[in-house]
């Protein structure tokens, strides 16, 4: 009998029982609709942000490569520097931004209500459905809900399943993809430029040195035996133009340790150690050989280069420079290192150094060697050539008559010269001085050399006079 | 209970919405357009506020009152204020009468505040004294007279009437007096077409007859009824929070009543127009009123939108605007509406 009061009992309340779940299936429904949709948008809004980051890496990547094979050092490392900042603000934006778009419950409701112009109802549910006291008209709402469903199915409130900023990377990858074959020419056509040009030869005493530009690595390889190496080592010390030493001051020093690292990380993004074709630069020291002090002077492979070397120009190792005029010949005692300026410090190196060179020609030659060692001592106990001005002792000046008639014909300074990128001084490009062709005056004399004649005796001692004021 | 009773106070959105426009439709009958009045003036009945009815003379301010206690069949009464008027002409007082017994007492004689629907006639003609005799009535649903309360039957509900043009010889009425009216309803010169309408059936041998909607004794359960219906229907929080910060953008910065004005919008017009916002009885109009609103567009929640519709009604009479308003010629509703665009706008 009890038992059958029991099921009689749970019959009786059968109805109350199935009526409260219905009630609360109605409204998983509705919340299970909801949170569907919190899903879909939460997505959207996390690829939103992927998106966008993705595209702002892509393109602060190739502007940086782009910038690394384009620009000097300096020129990259600021350009590198903004492009980190900026896609640093981008990518916080971004992600700031895919984070607010994210939804909640609630934030879900009012989407769906405001797109199926629910006018709150959804909103209503999903904030009042953990309250206790729901009110009589609570089942009304969910009802009213309920019928609408369709409405706010998440399909309809938000059709999209992959966010519109879809655009941002392909946008970026067809600036990546435009930008690195761009790169790629540019260097192609550095290399090309490089490739084609030969190997230079140079004296060292003609090589004027000065600071490095910090990260310029133009790709210039020098070659010299171990001695000359040394010596150059031992000018670089002595002019103190060791890149180290180029700074002015700390925030100098700080710069060119930028432009360093800057010029190490460009190397680094172009692939420089693998692919870079590189100009060598022989060193020839001649300055050793002429110097009587020096028991390196003796050394044939030095007296050969300077034979070899055409004056002080850089020469190509094609010898394209073999047909070079006759020049007067020089007092081989110039070559002292107290007596002789530098090629870079006078500026006439390049005839200078065209002298010395026929003058060690000519000491392969004996016979020719005294002749032209003659002609020296006589330069330089007369006129000194292109002495003139530069301090030497007053009582060289004066000598014999030139026995060589001076023209335009027989005197020709052969200057070539090329376009180097020097970095941030010359941001990018060597510096070209316009052509600029002046007219003569009527009245004046044709630029040539004034030929070498006696000078009267009385007029010696006023000269000399002049001279050593 | 009887079945009977017990639809009677439970009734559906729907019977709410059938009521509301029925009582609507026997109003129109007497009363021609003003039609967004005559909703503003049931919701408040229906929320369970106060109306105050501004309007020029003979723009049907005591017609569409009369026509109200017809349509409810409530009781109604009807007092015209003048400065002469006394509290006592209002609440009722104490008066010595003679009893079945012969003897001689004092007797509480009820004023006709003692109804269901009052009429207070430009109630600003009377002195604030008098104004002020209204406001345990309207506030509290009791009258108090030489120490003793007298409670006023449900549903009560008082329009006072107003005249802008007759401004001498009034008296403003008092904030505190302003406040307790749920919404102040604003009826306009009627339109060309209504006036026309107007003539024709105020002039003939006909007059309009409004029936009543509510028969018998059960018209005050059937109206506390739906009073109780608007209270149930169910405002989510963020929807109160929206009402609440409609409230708080009118107070302005400069206020010394403002505490946190850093976070309140900063509006500009506000803040050069307006002395005193409105009170937190200002968010409670809101509300109810948007209650009404839903229920009359067969929803049990409030949205947005219901709060906006009834916002000018249920705020403007409660700012207060100061010199520079009045000389730009700047009012209140103004204001209300710029509010709710700033509103809107920092929602979105």
């Amino acid at each position: 009998m009890r038992l059958v009061s029991l099921i009689k009992v749970s019959l009786i309340d059968m109805p109350v029982s199935v009526q409260v779940p219905r009630a609360q299936e109605k409204l998983d429904i509705i919340l299970d609709q909801v949170t569907s949709l919190r899903s879909r948008l939460n997505w959207l809004a996390f690829q939103h942000a992927f998106y966008l980051v993705t595209a702002i890496g892509i393109a602060a990547t190739a502007a940086i490569f782009a910038a690394a094979a384009l620009l000097s050092p300096l020129q990259f490392l600021v350009v590198a520097v903004v492009v980190a900042v900026l896609a640093i603000c981008s990518l916080w934006i971004s992600i700031r931004s895919g984070w607010r778009r994210r939804s909640n419950a609630v934030r879900a409701a009012a989407l769906a209500d405001e797109r199926a112009g629910l006018k709150g109802r959804l909103t209503t549910i999903v904030e009042t459905f953990s309250n206790r006291r729901r009110g009589m008209l609570w089942s009304y709402l969910v009802e009213d809900a309920l019928e609408r469903r369709e409405d706010f199915a998440p399909s309809r409130i938000e059709r999209h399943r992959i966010a519109r900023s879809w655009w941002a990377p392909v946008v970026a990858m067809i600036f990546a993809a435009a930008m690195v074959p761009l790169a790629r020419f540019h260097r192609s056509l550095k290399m090309a430029a490089n490739a084609g040009a030969p190997d230079i030869t140079v004296d060292l005493d003609d090589l004027h040195l000065r600071p490095a530009e910090p990260g310029d690595d133009d790709g210039l390889d020098i070659q010299a035996d171990a001695a000359t190496m040394a010596r150059l080592r031992e000018k670089l010390a002595r002019e103190g133009v060791a890149p180290d030493n180029s700074g002015t001051g700390k925030l100098g020093g700080l710069v060119d340790r930028a432009r360093n690292f800057a010029g190490n990380m460009q190397s680094r993004l172009r692939g420089d150690s693998k692919q870079k074709q590189r100009l060598t630069l022989r060193l020839a020291d001649n300055g050793a050989g002429l110097d009587p002090t020096n028991p390196r002077g003796a050394d044939p492979w030095r007296r050969d280069s300077r034979r070899g070397d055409q004056a002080g120009q850089f020469k190509r190792e094609d010898g394209s420079n073999d047909n070079e005029p006759d020049l007067p010949p020089i007092d081989e005692s110039r070559h002292e290192p107290q007596a002789q300026p530098s090629a870079g410090e006078n500026g006439e190196g390049g005839q200078d150094l065209k002298q010395r060179a026929d003058a060690s020609a000519a000491a392969d030659d004996p016979s020719k060697q005294a002749q032209d060692d003659d002609q020296l001592r006589g330069e330089q106990s007369s006129n000194g050539g292109s002495m003139h001005g530069i301090g030497a002792d007053p009582d060289s000046l004066f000598g014999e008559a030139s026995k060589t008639r001076m023209s335009t014909e027989g005197f020709e300074i052969a200057i070539e010269a090329r376009a180097v990128d020097h970095g941030a001084k010359g941001a990018g490009q060597a510096y070209l001085p316009p052509k600029v062709h002046t007219p003569l005056n009527a009245r004046q004399q044709p630029d040539e050399p004034i030929a070498r004649t006696e000078v009267p005796s009385d007029d010696r001692t006023t000269i000399q006079r002049v001279f050593e004021r | 209970m009887t079945e009977t009773q017990a639809a009677l106070e439970t009734p559906t959105v729907a019977d709410f919405a059938r009521t509301f426009r029925r009582i609507q439709s026997e109003i129109h009958k007497a009363i021609i357009g003003h039609e967004q009045a005559v909703e503003q003036l049931l919701s408040a009945l229906f929320a369970g506020g106060h109306v105050l009815i501004e309007g020029v003379p003979g723009t049907g301010k005591t017609t569409l009152v009369k026509s109200l206690g017809l349509a409810l069949n409530l009781s109604f009464n009807r007092i015209q204020f003048t400065v002469d008027l006394m509290p006592a002409d209002i609440t009722g007082t104490r008066v010595i009468a003679t009893g079945e017994d012969g003897r001689r007492e004092f007797t509480f004689q009820p004023g006709p505040v003692f109804c269901h629907i009052l009429l207070g006639d430009e109630i600003n003609r009377a002195t604030p004294k008098t104004q002020s005799a209204l406001l345990e009535a309207m506030a509290e649903l009791q009258v108090t007279v030489s120490g003793t309360t007298y409670p006023l039957k449900p549903p009560y509900f008082v329009m006072a009437t107003l005249n802008p043009i007759e401004m001498e010889g009034t008296y403003p009425l008092p904030e505190a007096q302003l406040d307790r009216f749920l919404f102040k309803v604003r009826l306009d010169y009627p339109e060309e077409d209504n006036l026309v309408r107007i003539i024709s059936s105020t002039t003939g041998a006909e007059e309009a007859k409004v029936s009543p909607v509510f028969h018998g004794d059960e018209a005050p359960h059937r109206v506390e009824a739906l009073k109780k219906l608007v209270r149930e229907v169910i405002a989510a929080p963020a929807m109160e929070q929206y009402a609440a910060r409609i409230v708080r953008a009118t107070q302005p910065d400069h206020s010394r009543f403002v505490n946190d004005s850093a976070r309140s919008l900063h509006d500009e017009m506000v803040n050069r127009y307006v002395m005193f916002g409105s009170s937190p009885r200002g968010a409670q109009a809101l509300i109810l009123g948007a209650k009404v609103r839903a229920l009359l567009d067969g929803r049990a929640n409030i949205a947005r939108e219901d709060i906006e519709s009834v916002a000018v009604a249920a705020l403007a009479h409660r700012i207060m605007l100061n010199y520079a308003a009045h000389t730009d010629g700047i009012d209140a509703a103004q204001i209300v509406e710029r509010v709710i665009k700033s509103v809107r706008t920092v929602r979105a």
